[in-house]
């Protein structure tokens, strides 16, 4: 007798039986509502199942539907942000369109893949196809995406909390609404860490009025947070973040583990510490290895191969393995540096203990000491539940320009269809009238129609719709289609041809030949530098220069701040507990006995005159960027009364302002030094002396298309047409002032940069506030970080000419 | 205006970024770079009207107060052929109506070249390079010579200045060497190139009011 067909559930019940498996309750919940026609958004830490949560509804309604034939056109759509994530989600949804009997091919389309995979793809797509926010709008520039996304079902956003935040996560958005736009009955599903504000995500992901299912995944493991701490603290250093101090501790911890990820906070780090690592334990030659983003993607794909493959003892890395890859032998996770924030020390701490029934170590190592109040301000935040949101931007023009240049590429818009579509997205649900049009002139004429752009050409209006004629306009956007941002960067090669990853040009540009340096966990002797390739050979002799890169150095996140101005306080009050805050102890003491620990309710003030001149240094506890706003808005006010120029510097705890002249700061204090009045224009205005404006208006400008990515081996014809962002930024500044560009750039370092909204809660925070002024004679504890900080930044209200004479002086002193 | 002395004329650096050779009524200017808003603008980079009418009004300032009666140019007054429009040559021609008398020879750059040629309402004289005027040597490119000092534009030389705490200013600059002077690029829309003067070379720096020396500091 014949047997009935299998139910698609009971298929999928089998399925799990087979492998060993039992679903999870929220996989079920998932699957249940998918089938129920509901989108959601799914959260949990990495490797607990999510995947399957959302790719099983999908399989089961295609096999219900009879579509399991290999001709299937595409159903479902699986958006990652990170392209070295695409081969490995390939193999699990393939696995498991296997397993429930489909005759499906999973492809990925990213930036990677192949011309002739790419050109069958233009015909006729896979019924599951993985691909990135870039590649996807990438389709939406052809006219033909339309026909071969007629069948979609599904759309899932993977690791949605990696996008959020970013302008990619507004592209996203944008590209979600265009495919509801043409296919409302489709289902959106996001998978995510756990966030502060899940809602926010949620509606970012489907869109304003989308109605979703917010899934709680399978409960967080258990999660061990410790340190390894200094033997005395008095040898320890103080600041810097480099600090190899407790490197013969990280060995051993290293060798207690059977497979361990060694986190840093930045790629030369992972340069540094490898090598470290390497000298002590030069056995664990081929099984350690280093992994970070400036790698040749060949180098990094072997990396991650052989840790999966538990071939390899230990992995130092920085952010580069925060996401995706299951990594099940990893049994330990070390974290060198605070972390900045809970939900990334919880993310980090996730990558351990995968194996069933396996418990999430991370242990964390302090490069300086107060750190070790990082991490004891950590854990008690982990223990109280507090866990970082992630804001999304709000209606970035630059994003929109190039979103509509996208869509006049794919066939052309009616520009009150787009709008309306447009404002379906959370990020541009704000739109005004006023703006579309702002940007629809920008793409048309160049910008706003009382100036002219004569001859300018990019999206025409013909026969009613906004389309993308001229084919170097279309080649040129579908080449700089994306949000990233990067460096020029440079090839690093060997003479005998390996690639070995890229440093940054300005790196490669100091070069002498003969000069070694690390990169690649290799001593490399620089050859010559020639057509953006750094010629290299394996060095004899060991060289100790890194190669730095951009980017920058993550603020404290606003719930580790408050956390940590806890721990502070207790300290205040003679309360250690734990050994972090033990170890700390006497440097804690010295503060309070060389100036003073503040209570919740002051804001410490020293004041310290030295050779340089007059530091004035103030601490607020409210992480790196409100500190960089804060500096430049009391240098700017502190200048206001006098012609003072002020040099900064900022950490996490405070600032420091340092100026060759005595600074008022008694009158000042009676004025409206930390006054949240005028924040805005006094920001503004003293954000016109330190240009970060200008800088971010590199982004801006790259992003609405008006410089493009460096090209190699670009015609003459093309490099006429390329500027610096500094000097569009200032025509821009001079002769169309009213630029929408130029205000986003302001509006960009005023929220995201200078966290606008967190500088004036901290106003009004210092507003109820004593001020506390300590006169010291030498650096305190919280001072000397400050002190080294590298980073410096001058606002002035001198004359430029005064300045230069007064700097040609100083110099000719020295 | 700072008068300096170079291989042995007494020449004006002004801070509109030109030099005046008082002895023979010249005006020098380097890299004008004409049209590159427009071809921008072709090629879909919205670049505001604006920079080319300022500079013309800034060679306005400069020719009457010095009163020259010829501007030489050091090449690179043409950015690309692209740029070549109707309405920018229109206004081309009638600023130069108004310097009728005004005498205007141009070497020719590598833009100048590839630009193609030029529209003859301006009423130029185009120079080869070297154009010898003892006791200097006018070249687009900074090469020395072996027949006298020479001057030239091309590079757009800019100067970083340090004080102390990392303050930092980038200015367009004057870079005399031993063999060589350099110009600043004159036109607005302009990049610029970072220099590493050697000892005993003079530079000096405009603001957009003055010229100032800034030889002296020893870590330039």
């Amino acid at each position: 007798m014949k047997r009935l067909r299998a139910t698609p559930q009971a298929t999928i019940e089998r399925w799990f039986k087979r492998r060993g498996w039992k679903p999870f309750a929220f996989q079920r919940e998932v699957w249940a509502a998918y089938t129920r026609g509901e989108s959601g958004l799914i959260h949990a830490p990495t490797g607990t199942g999510k995947t399957l949560a959302a790719f099983l509804g999908p399989l089961q309604e295609a096999i219900e539907e009879g579509a399991t034939g290999a001709d299937t056109p595409l159903r479902i759509l699986w958006i990652t942000p990170l392209r070295a994530l695409a081969a490995d989600t390939m193999h699990s949804l393939q696995a498991a369109s296997e397993g429930l009997g489909l005759d499906w091919t999973v492809q990925s389309r990213t930036a990677d893949t192949k011309a002739s995979i790419r050109n069958k793809q233009r015909k006729k797509l896979p019924p599951v196809l993985i691909t990135t926010p870039e590649s996807l709008c990438l389709f939406l520039t052809r006219d033909e995406g339309r026909e071969l996304f007629a069948d979609l079902r599904a759309i899932v956003v993977d690791e949605w909390h990696e996008l959020i935040a970013s302008k990619r996560g507004a592209q996203t958005e944008l590209a979600l609404a265009r495919l509801r736009q043409r296919n409302p009955a489709v289902r959106t599903w996001g998978l995510s860490a756990t966030l502060g504000n899940l809602d926010v995500a949620c509606e970012a992901l489907l869109g304003v009025g989308g109605v979703g299912r917010i899934v709680t995944g399978q409960l967080p493991k258990q999660t061990v947070i410790d340190s390894v701490v200094p033997n005395t603290i008095a040898r320890f250093p103080w600041a810097g973040h480099l600090g190899l101090t407790l490197l013969p501790a990280v060995v051993n911890e290293i060798e207690a583990a059977e497979s361990c990820l060694v986190f840093t906070n930045t790629r030369s780090q992972t340069e540094l510490w490898f090598q470290a690592i390497l000298q002590a334990r030069p056995d664990w030659a081929g099984i350690i290895a280093l992994h970070h983003g400036s790698l040749d993607r060949s180098v990094r794909g072997f990396v991650e191969t052989a840790l999966a493959d538990g071939r390899l003892k230990c992995v130092v890395c920085t952010s580069s393995l925060d996401l995706g890859v299951d990594f099940s032998p990893v049994d330990r996770v070390i974290q060198i540096g605070s972390p900045k924030g809970i939900a990334r020390l919880l993310q980090r701490a996730g990558r351990s203990g995968h194996r069933p029934g396996g418990v999430s170590r991370v242990t964390f190592v302090p490069t300086n000491a107060l750190e070790l109040i990082e991490v004891a301000a950590a854990r008690e935040a982990v223990a109280l539940g507090h866990i970082e949101g992630r804001e999304p931007p709000d209606k970035p023009l630059d994003v929109l320009a190039q979103h509509a240049v996208t869509v006049a590429l794919g066939g052309g818009f009616d520009a009150i269809t787009l709008y309306d579509e447009v404002r379906s997205t959370r990020a541009y649900r704000d739109l005004t009238p006023v703006e579309w049009e702002w940007v629809l002139d920008f793409i048309t004429r160049g910008g706003d129609t009382l100036k002219a752009y004569p001859e300018y050409r990019r999206v025409e209006f013909v026969d009613g719709l906004y389309r993308v004629i001229d084919p170097r306009v279309a080649r040129r956007h579908r080449m700089s289609l994306g949000t990233i941002t990067s460096d020029a960067s440079v090839q690093v090669r060997f003479l005998r041809g390996g690639r070995l990853g890229t440093v940054e040009e300005s790196f490669a540009a100091r070069l002498k030949s003969g000069d070694r340096f690390l990169f690649a966990g290799r001593t490399l002797e620089f050859v010559r530098l020639h057509e953006l390739t750094v010629w290299v050979r394996l060095a004899r002799k060991p060289g100790k220069t890194v190669p730095r890169w951009m980017g920058g150095r993550l603020p404290l996140s606003t719930e580790l701040s408050a956390a940590i101005r806890d721990k502070i306080d207790q300290a205040r009050q003679g309360r250690f507990d734990g050994l972090e805050m033990q170890t700390v102890r006497p440097l804690l003491d010295l503060q309070a006995l060389r100036s003073r620990l503040p209570a919740p309710d002051e804001l410490l003030i020293e004041r310290l005159r030295s050779r340089e001149g007059h530091h004035l240094y103030i601490y607020p506890f409210e992480g790196r960027l409100v500190h960089e706003g804060l500096a430049a808005l009391i240098a700017f006010r502190l200048s206001q009364r006098a012609p003072l120029s002020f040099t900064s510097a900022h950490n996490d705890y405070g600032f420091e302002l340092l100026t060759p002249m005595p600074i008022p700061l008694d009158d000042a204090l009676e004025g409206n030094l930390f006054s949240p009045m005028s924040l805005a224009d006094d920001i503004l205005a003293s954000l016109n002396a330190a240009e970060l404006a200008r800088r971010q208006f590199r982004e801006i400008a790259r992003v609405a298309g008006l410089v493009f990515p460096g090209m190699p081996g670009a015609s003459k014809s093309a490099k006429q047409l390329q500027a610096s962002t500094g000097l569009l930024y200032n025509v821009f500044r001079e002769y169309d002032p009213g630029n929408l560009l130029l205000h986003q750039a302001r509006r960009e370092v005023l929220d995201r940069q200078l966290e606008q909204s967190r500088l004036r809660r901290t106003l009004d925070r210092i507003a109820a506030s004593r001020v506390i002024v300590v006169d010291v004679d030498r650096p305190t504890p919280l001072g000397f970080p400050l002190l080294v900080e590298r980073y410096r930044e001058s606002v002035s209200s001198e004359k430029l000419a005064d300045r230069i004479r007064r700097m040609t002086i100083d110099l000719e002193r020295e | 205006m700072t008068a300096t002395d170079v291989a042995g004329e007494t020449l004006s650096l002004l801070p509109e970024r030109a030099i005046y050779w008082p002895r023979t009524k010249t005006l020098i200017v380097a890299d004008l770079h004409w049209g590159k808003e427009e071809t921008f603008r072709a090629g879909g980079v919205p670049i505001p009207l604006g920079p080319v009418h300022a500079d013309l009004r800034r060679l306005d300032r400069i020719i009457e107060e010095t009163s020259a009666e010829r501007l030489l140019i050091l090449g690179d007054l043409w950015h690309a052929r692209a740029g070549m429009t109707l309405s920018l040559i229109g206004d081309l021609e009638q600023w130069r109506a108004t310097h009728a008398s005004l005498a205007i020879e141009l070497i020719r750059g590598n833009h100048d070249r590839r630009a193609g040629p030029l529209p003859n309402a301006l009423h130029l004289t185009v120079r080869e390079e070297p154009a010898i005027e003892a006791p200097f040597v006018f070249q687009h490119f900074p090469v020395p010579s072996v027949a006298g000092y020479v001057l030239a534009g091309h590079v757009h030389p800019a100067v970083v200045l340090r004080g102390p705490g990392k303050q930092k200013i980038r200015l367009p600059c004057f870079w005399f060497g031993r063999e060589v002077g350099l110009l600043p690029a004159f036109g607005g829309f302009t990049g610029a190139a970072e220099i590493i003067p050697a000892n005993g070379d003079r530079v000096f720096v405009a603001t957009d009011t003055e010229v100032i020396e800034v030889s002296a500091c020893r870590k330039l």
